[in-house]
């Protein structure tokens, strides 16, 4: 009987001996990386009952038969954190991820060693448990390598792709016949308010926001710009640009030296007209406030992203009674200027702004597919929330940027 | 005195605002003060930072026009840091931050004895805005070699295992401007997917709120409330405390003024057009 | 030339930003090499343009002092400040201009926090003011959607005070909560449409379809 009872033991105890080894242990290049590291992919203990306590040390070596030396890595379980190389079903919960990216050596004194592309590795899990017991895994390998193309942005690629693509129809459908834009009152308000500063011998002030040459808002401003410099040399009325940024200054000079050009009048350019007033924020606007005081120009056109100045330059600007004309993409300061702009183009409007003015087809086509995009970005979020109620979050997944 | 009321002169509701300011701010009024969520997540992850001895970076991203919104945050937020043994490395991408930063730095390393080089570095201003994050992402210490003081950031304690900005443990942007939705969130949280949370004013926050719920922020302090709120989870009483009280009051007196307007507008001024 | 002031500059828009979204996809060590440099390339150009900056805004002042321009004042003011905070930075407290700045000391410092702190703390000051006055003549319940405005503005503007919580309890929660529900489905609604304008404009420009930037349109 006892003998029967110590075989029973012994049996148990190879068992669990075996049920706490890690399996399921595979070595692969970490996706989507420059190289430099290998993922270690393992099962979750489901036979130990407090899977949390064991300890996990990953060993690396450069030979299957060893040696193997402790390697660096991040202890999160990677499922949780990296969902789009892991995936978001139930099967990769029940795994444990460990990205690799150096080993320690046993010299004296202890060396990194980074891990090299294009090296074989090989890799061994041992699970550590509180009773100080220890169980290696089988050995696994794998060799890193560089990426070229990262898979986890696929989606934002397709979706990227498909929305150029349809802006680019847009454009070719432009071409061939004319396209509905609906009024936009701040542009249609711009001639009259020219007009004005003309009748009154004053000049026009044009305001920059604060962004730089890289924000959309300030190519926009710049494109408004080009058509408001052509109108005024054609009034022949003054125009004063106002500058915060350097480069969108050195812009601003070419463009409306571009645009007196063309309207035939280049001698009544000067350099002088489009000027840098000041690169922080509040000299900008203290400067600007000064400028629309003592000149009082009767019109002032304030384009591009604005911040707490904008209140400062329109309620200024109200207060000398100029026209004002504004537009911007900051919807923060949108009632600031609704508030005390005659105009104000809101968002997008001020991106369609030079579609608008000119009226090419090229830029109205791509008004088109603009919109386009918008309706499908419409469905998709009704058709997404309704999937996410039913608890089916394909869609969700689809569009998550990982 | 029906027209005096209808169209009340700016100038007095200047005078009003003026006192609203003044009086409370003189006889130190102090309000209990409400924590929110989205506060107590910061504090919460400097916690957890100091818990494990990790790193932050902060970008000092403000000038001396949101001071008094955003530098109390900056304070508050060094305080809990060095309290916690948090290290901390400061960079700008505002020229005129860099003041303010230093200050900050120097009052609060004062407080906690904290060494420079060893818990806190300050690293300065440089250009680039959107680039520049992306060279720290990539390279840290080709982004920024030296720091403010000359020193070699491979060399200082506090930086010289920082790689890239995933190797911080929270980037936390105190912000006047474009920083966290046009810099920090697309060239950084983005790409390389560090813990982000945000400081900035009280015109900027309602602006944020897409990239908290989206999580790629997990925490905002908005204006000089969400300063004073961090400040009451400190248990540390700064300036932004200190000036909730005369908040409260201009903010009842614009309503008082809200309401005049429309008591007015409905008695006479739409027989008048409106009343401007 | 005007393959110089055309064509060229084209290219170079297509060149460049075609390699700024292809590299969004390609991990590559070479391609991140590649960003670098051109991030690096982008803040030289930026540091460079700084002194176009400094010199477009000596000229206009000193445009407007020798014309003795209405406000030339003013503009002898910009020297003024331009030279003493030069000559301060360049001292840098005897310590010279090849040393770190010095932070805690010195004329420099002291400009900074006794002129530009104060200065500008009064320029953003006056932010407090001028939203009082806006707010007076225009927030007016003129329709019901103005009124809704006018009343959400009011909780809000409560409930984010202090005050608030003593006034009633729950009204920090439910000016929260409207921020956190109605203020966020608006605002995500104009992001959605301002982040298709924006990726609409850039492939115009990167595509060369928009070219009001490089001056007179086509």
């Amino acid at each position: 009987m006892r003998y029967f009872l110590c075989c029973i033991t012994l049996v148990f105890c190879a068992a669990q001996a075996h049920a706490q080894q890690p399996t399921g242990v595979k070595a692969e290049d970490t996706p989507n990386d420059s190289g430099g590291s290998i993922t270690v992919v393992w099962d979750y203990p489901e036979s130990y009952e407090k899977a949390e306590q064991i300890r996990y040390i990953i060993s690396v070596g450069e030979f299957e038969n060893g040696p193997f030396h402790s390697a660096k890595y991040n202890e999160a379980n990677l499922q949780s954190t990296d969902p789009g190389t892991f995936g978001h079903g139930e099967e990769t919960s029940q795994k444990i991820f460990a990205r690799i990216t150096a080993y320690v050596a046993p010299t004296d004194p202890p060396k990194r060693i980074a891990i090299e592309n294009g090296k074989t590795y090989y890799v061994q899990v041992i699970a550590h448990l509180p009773s100080g017991e220890s169980f290696p895994s089988a050995v696994a390998s794998a060799e890193a390598y560089e990426n070229f193309f990262n898979t986890l942005k696929t989606n934002n690629f397709v979706l990227g792709t498909i929305f150029s693509l349809v802006i680019l129809g847009g454009i070719i459908l432009a071409q061939k016949r004319d396209l509905f834009i609906r009024r936009i009152a701040g542009l249609e308000a711009l001639d009259e308010a020219l007009g004005r500063a003309t009748e009154m011998g004053k000049p026009v002030l044009f305001v920059h926001g604060l962004h730089d040459m890289g924000s959309v808002s300030t190519i926009a401003a710049v494109n408004v710009l080009s058509r408001v410099a052509h109108r005024t040399a054609e009034f022949n009325t003054e125009l004063r640009v106002a500058n915060r940024d350097p480069v969108v200054m050195a812009v601003s000079q070419e463009v409306v030296k571009e645009s007196y050009l063309n309207a035939g009048r280049p001698d009544a350019y000067s350099d002088d007209m489009v000027f840098m007033v000041a690169t922080e924020q509040f000299s900008y606007a203290a400067a600007l406030d000064g400028m629309m005081v003592r000149d009082r120009p009767a019109t002032n056109i304030l384009m591009g992203y604005f911040y707490a100045e904008s209140l400062l330059l329109a309620e200024t600007g109200a207060s000398t009674g100029a026209i004002q004309i504004a537009g911007t993409d900051s919807y923060t300061q949108l009632p600031f200027f609704i508030t005390t702009c005659d105009y104000t183009l809101m968002g997008e409007e001020l991106y369609a702004a030079s579609a608008y003015l000119s009226r090419e087809p090229k830029l109205l086509g791509s008004l088109k597919g603009q919109d386009i995009g918008k309706a499908v970005l419409l469905i998709v979020m009704i058709l997404g929330t309704l999937l996410a109620t039913l608890g089916n979050q394909t869609l969700t997944h689809i569009f998550t940027a990982y | 005195m029906k027209e005096f009321l209808i169209n009340i002169d700016r100038r007095i509701i200047f005078i009003f605002v003026a006192l609203g300011i003044i009086i409370p701010s003189l006889a130190a009024l102090r309000l209990p003060i409400h924590i929110t969520e989205d506060v107590k997540a910061i504090y919460d992850t400097i916690e957890e930072v100091g818990a494990k001895n990790g790193t932050i970076l902060i970008s000092f991203d403000y000038g001396p026009g949101s001071l008094p919104e955003v530098q109390p945050m900056a304070i508050a937020v060094l305080r809990h840091s060095f309290r916690k043994n948090v290290k901390v490395v400061g960079m700008s991408h505002w020229v005129d931050a860099v003041g303010l930063a230093q200050e900050a730095f120097e009052i609060t390393s004062k407080e906690f004895g904290a060494q420079y080089g060893e818990d806190y570095t300050y690293l300065g201003y440089k250009t680039g805005g959107g680039s520049l994050v992306i060279n720290m992402g990539n390279d840290f210490h080709n982004a920024f070699q030296k720091d403010q003081q000359g020193n070699n950031t491979t060399e200082l304690p506090v930086t010289k295992n920082i790689n890239g900005l995933a190797d911080f443990d929270y980037v936390l942007c105190l912000a006047a401007g474009n920083t966290p939705d046009g810099i920090w969130i697309p060239f950084g949280q983005e790409r390389y997917k560090f813990k982000f949370g945000l400081g900035c004013t009280a015109v900027m926050a309602p602006d944020q709120y897409p990239y908290l719920q989206s999580g790629q922020m997990n925490g905002m302090m908005g204006g000089l409330a969400g300063a004073a709120e961090y400040e009451t989870l400190i248990e540390t009483s700064g300036k932004a405390t200190a000036g909730m009280g005369a908040q409260s009051v201009v903010h009842l007196i614009i309503i008082a003024f809200i309401i005049l307007g429309n008591v007015m507008y409905f008695l006479y001024g739409r027989q008048k057009g409106g009343g401007q | 030339m005007l393959f110089l002031r055309r064509s060229l500059p084209l290219i170079i828009a297509f060149a460049v930003g075609m390699i700024g979204i292809l590299v969004y996809y390609i991990p590559h060590s070479g391609a991140q090499a590649l960003e670098q440099e051109l991030t690096t390339w982008y803040r030289i150009v930026a540091a460079f343009a700084l002194l176009l900056g400094i010199y477009s805004l000596m000229r206009l002042h000193w445009n407007r002092v020798q014309r003795q321009q209405s406000g030339w004042g003013y503009s002898f003011l910009v020297f003024v400040g331009f030279v003493l905070m030069s000559i301060f930075a360049t001292y840098n407290d005897g310590q010279g201009p090849l040393n770190p700045q010095v932070i805690d000391s010195g004329p420099f410092v002291w400009m900074f926090k006794y002129v530009q702190v104060p200065a500008d703390a009064t320029m953003f000051s006056i932010l407090a003011f001028f939203i009082a006055s806006a707010a007076y003549r225009t927030f007016r319940a003129r329709t019901p959607e103005a009124a809704i405005l006018l009343v959400s503005a009011i909780i809000v503007m409560i409930g984010r005070v202090p005050i608030g919580e003593a006034i009633y309890h729950a009204l920090p929660e439910i000016a929260q909560w409207m921020m956190d529900v109605p203020n966020l489905a608006a605002k995500r609604g104009i992001l959605l449409g301002v982040s298709l304008g924006a990726v609409a404009t850039a492939l115009r420009i990167i595509f060369g379809i928009e070219r009001s930037y490089l001056g007179g349109g086509e």
